[in-house]
């Protein structure tokens, strides 16, 4: 039983690090991004691609599908940046969309729909806790999640770029009139975004099922963590990811509970939602 | 007017037959193919059917209520796992009753994933159904449809079981789904649909449950695709959990939203791009996959640009409606200055001039009486204890300076306030807590400051939803003449906004309410407009028989058209009413007008 939730730990830190991102970007460039999980499959599998086909070292393939990834997701929020910077969460989001169908077909293209062969960053059991196994996987993916949130929370809250970043998210017309540079800012948490996703995609996705579907289809147990945060809290958004990676792996240990397991992070998303929505609000002010 | 009358009845009738005809055409066109295309071509056109109605599903929940479904051919599988489960147990009917059952089993779970979607807007309900997707595919390949293992094909409708056959009954199915789309769109729901996606304020202001408007939404979307599905089930015959991936899902959006699938004959469009692209891709050689790459990069270009291809070409064919109508105009008036001997008796002695009397205070119960209402921002209130009461068949003028509650006001008697607290009654009816919507029903009707009228209605389409009653043409047509707005036909999309706004009023005075909320609807006129506003906003109790609320910045306007006066004050009642008593009270000239102004 407890192996079984701890095992889902791993995927529990994966989803909380999506979920990071998702917030932060939630947050800071108002948009809901459906490819967050896509540019770190595509820099991942071009990784893979480096390593097995041009002979680079783990290392540098990797270094190097993490750099495209977050290049991908920039151009992504270039675009968001040039001509949707006035237009409202729905439709910025709704345009992620389009690339996330556009990366899954290309990696199809690219490198077929099989599952990649991801050699392990990181392999190996770290320590054991009360005769259970964690793996480093587990160790790095959740303290990667943890540490993100709280590197962004200083930051944001901490220095000069972080005031800004938050300025920009918060009045974005008062905030460019102000001299922020609004849109290389905005690109710049684009990039970082992407870099870490792919990051933690790169480290978890030789013990995950690796086909680009499975690891560009993350993006819905990262939204359900997110939500729990309702997109704005970094720190609920880690402790959803987790819970909801040990819940999956509790589950999966019953057999008669499996197919549940598909829809648990649809009845979370469903469950947080009604919940947080409980109260109607009315769209606009006014 | 006999001869007019007998016109009208011929257009009606006309507006009725139309898409019948057209949908016939259709058929007969169909017939036409499926007995004049290669067998291959017609196996492929059955899909671009398919694809056809699940497309026009997508068209209402994302162009028409501004919704992101993700989950379109989840909802095509349960329709072909409905088919398919009545296939093998044999259920009596047939195949039209198993699809009929198959759509009616897709909306039901539309409704379903839509419950929580009720409150929810734009990106939460595309997280809910991107994950619903997700988890419905994983596990269809786990249960598998039934009779996929013992390979039990999905009978076919008697009479159309060859795939030429089969064509040939697909399009009937199109057909019947396009006229019921058309229909739909054209109605109430259409209408609702149209509204919640501009505004859920606007929506529930005139009496439209939003939830209600976005459901239907979700389940008439969801029964489309699960038509399509059961069409499907019955063209492959053996269907395969292959054919409803959540990136088809994701492409079929995409695919919706860049060809402007709201629009009946885009949605068709769709589904023939949707099988037309991946067939040339596999003609010139290209890997197949490269259809949905090119789908993701022209939705980026769609949604950043905010434009589709039906929408385009229509604003086109518009634009050139339009300049050949207005040279008509030109060329008739030069006519008319050509030939003045054809003299017009003079059409503008209907429009009244404003009378230099201050209007007498009407006598009789008040239609809207409010004791003690008070709304708080936190640490501010908005409006402090405010009581007044508004005389049945009046006009009152509500002013003060800026900041002084006035909106919040009409907010907080409209319903969109649940804080407020304090007494509303409207004639008899204690307000409580009741919602917007119910409020507007009991006959509380509010405009509001900022554009809520949506602009994918047209002006007739717009009055009728905002009426909520059974309205004749001639109804709508003197309404809007009465207040000067264009006529029914006319495209909200092609009107200004200060014009809009006076079709908001002109909207809500049709529906006949006890009271009617104005809250500065003469902002954005010109000042020809705002005292031509003010002259009918006079005659409008009398005529149509209601309280006005009117909030109005210019004074001159106010003491003509108002009979009593409240003014406000931070959120204070500083004096109420008759108009020539609040406009001498000292108190109002010191704070409002200024100490030295005299009146």
């Amino acid at each position: 039983m407890l192996q079984g939730a701890l095992a889902g730990l791993a995927a529990g830190g994966l989803y909380a690090v999506l979920a990071v991102c998702l917030t932060l970007m939630s947050r800071l460039v108002r948009v809901v991004n459906f490819s967050q999980a896509a540019t770190g499959m595509f820099g991942g599998f071009v990784a893979v691609w480096l390593v097995t086909e041009t002979g680079l070292p783990i290392w540098l393939g990797s270094v190097l599908g993490v750099l495209l990834a977050g290049v991908l997701s920039g151009v992504i929020g270039w675009i968001a940046a040039t001509w949707l910077s006035e237009a409202d969460t729905t439709t910025r989001s709704a345009m992620t969309v389009g690339p996330l169908l556009l990366l899954i077909s290309l990696s199809f293209i690219l490198f077929g729909n099989k599952p990649q062969p991801f050699a392990s960053i990181i392999s190996g059991p770290a320590f054991t806790l009360g005769g259970v196994v964690i793996s480093q996987v587990t160790l790095v993916t959740v303290s990667l999640a943890i540490v993100v949130a709280v590197a962004v929370r200083i930051l944001l809250t901490r220095t000069a770029i972080g005031t800004r970043l938050r300025a920009l998210s918060e009045r974005p017309t008062t905030a460019e009139l102000l001299g922020i540079p609004s849109k290389p800012l905005s690109i710049a948490v684009w990039v970082v975004t992407g870099v870490i996703s792919a990051i933690a995609i790169v480290v978890v996705a030789p013990t995950q099922s690796n086909d680009a579907i499975s690891l560009a289809m993350l993006i819905v147990p990262a939204a359900a963590a997110a939500l729990l945060g309702g997109f704005k809290r970094l720190d609920l958004a880690v402790v959803g990811g987790l819970v909801l990676g040990v819940l999956s792996g509790l589950v999966a240990q019953i057999d008669e509970v499996a197919l549940i397991r598909n829809f648990l992070p649809f009845l979370f998303i469903v469950v947080l939602l009604l919940w947080t929505q409980r109260k109607e609000v009315w769209d606009a002010a006014r | 007017m006999p001869h007019a009358d007998a016109g009208l009845a011929r257009s009606r009738a006309l507006r009725l037959a139309w898409p019948i005809g057209v949908a016939v055409v259709g058929v007969v066109a169909g017939y036409l193919l499926s007995i004049g295309l290669s067998g291959y071509f017609v196996f492929l056109a059955v899909s671009a059917v398919t694809a056809a109605i699940a497309i026009l599903g997508l068209g209402i929940v994302t162009g028409s209520a501004g919704m992101i479904a993700l989950c379109q051919l989840t909802f095509a599988a349960v329709g072909a796992w409905v088919v398919s489960l009545f296939n093998v147990l044999e259920v009596p009917g047939g195949f039209v009753v198993w699809l009929i059952a198959g759509g009616l089993a897709a909306g039901v779970v539309g409704i379903l994933v839509g419950l929580p979607a009720l409150r929810l807007r734009g990106v939460n309900l595309a997280v809910v159904t991107l994950g619903f997707a997700a988890a419905f595919d994983v596990t269809l390949l786990q249960i598998q449809f039934p009779g996929s293992k013992d390979g039990i094909p999905v009978l076919r409708p008697e009479g159309f079981s060859t795939d030429r056959g089969y064509f040939f009954f697909s399009i009937i199915v199109l057909a019947v789904c396009g006229l019921v789309v058309f229909w739909l769109q054209r109605g109430r729901w259409g209408s609702s649909w149209k509204a919640v996606a501009f505004s859920e304020r606007g929506t529930a202001s005139v009496g439209q449950s939003v939830q209600q408007a976005k459901l239907t939404a979700f389940a008439v979307s969801a029964a489309l695709g699960g038509i399509s599905g059961g069409l499907l089930a019955g063209q492959v015959q053996l269907p395969f959990a292959s054919s409803f991936t959540p990136l088809q899902s994701l492409a079929l959006y995409v695919l919706a939203v860049m060809s402007g699938a709201y629009l009946i004959d885009m949605a068709i469009f769709g589904g023939i791009l949707w099988v037309l692209v991946p067939e040339l891709l596999k003609r010139w050689g290209v890997p197949q996959d490269w259809g949905f790459v090119i789908f993701g990069a022209l939705g980026v270009q769609a949604l950043t640009s905010g434009t589709n291809l039906g929408q385009g070409i229509r604003n086109l064919w518009w634009k050139r409606a339009d300049r050949r109508a207005a040279a008509a105009r030109e060329a008739a008036k030069a006519d008319a200055a050509a030939h003045p001997a054809v003299v017009e008796p003079p059409v503008e002695a209907s429009v009244p001039t404003l009378p230099t009397s201050a209007p007498r205070p009407a006598s009789g119960e008040p239609a809207l009486s409010v004791t003690g209402l008070t709304v708080r921002f936190g640490a501010l209130k908005a409006l402090d204890e405010v009581s007044l009461e508004v005389p049945a068949g009046s006009v009152m003028g509500l002013i003060g300076p800026n900041g002084a509650g006035k909106s919040t006001f009409v907010d907080a008697i409209s319903g969109f306030l649940p804080q407020a607290s304090g007494a509303v009654r409207l004639g008899g009816t204690t307000l409580g807590r009741m919602s917007p919507t119910k409020r507007a029903r009991l006959g509380l009707r509010r405009t509001f400051q900022q554009d809520r009228v949506p602009p994918a209605l047209t002006v007739d389409a717009y009055v009728r939803f905002v009426a909520r009653r059974r309205v004749t043409a001639e109804e709508v047509a003197e309404v809007l003449d009465f207040f000067g707005c264009p006529p029914a036909r006319t495209r909200l999309a092609g009107v200004d906004v200060g014009t809009r706004r006076l079709v908001e009023v002109a909207a809500n005075v049709l529906a006949r309410p006890r009271v009617l909320l104005l809250d500065e609807p003469a902002a954005g006129l010109s000042h020809e407009e705002h005292l031509e506003l003010g002259a009918r906003l006079r005659e409008v109790p009398a005529r149509y028989g209601m309280a006005i609320v009117l909030i109005e910045h210019d004074l001159d306007l106010v003491r003509t058209v108002c009979s009593t006066l409240t003014v406000l004050d931070f959120g204070r009642v500083l004096a109420s009413g008759p108009q020539d008593e609040v406009l001498a009270d000292p108190a109002v000239i010191k704070a409002y007008m200024g100490e030295t102004e005299m009146l």
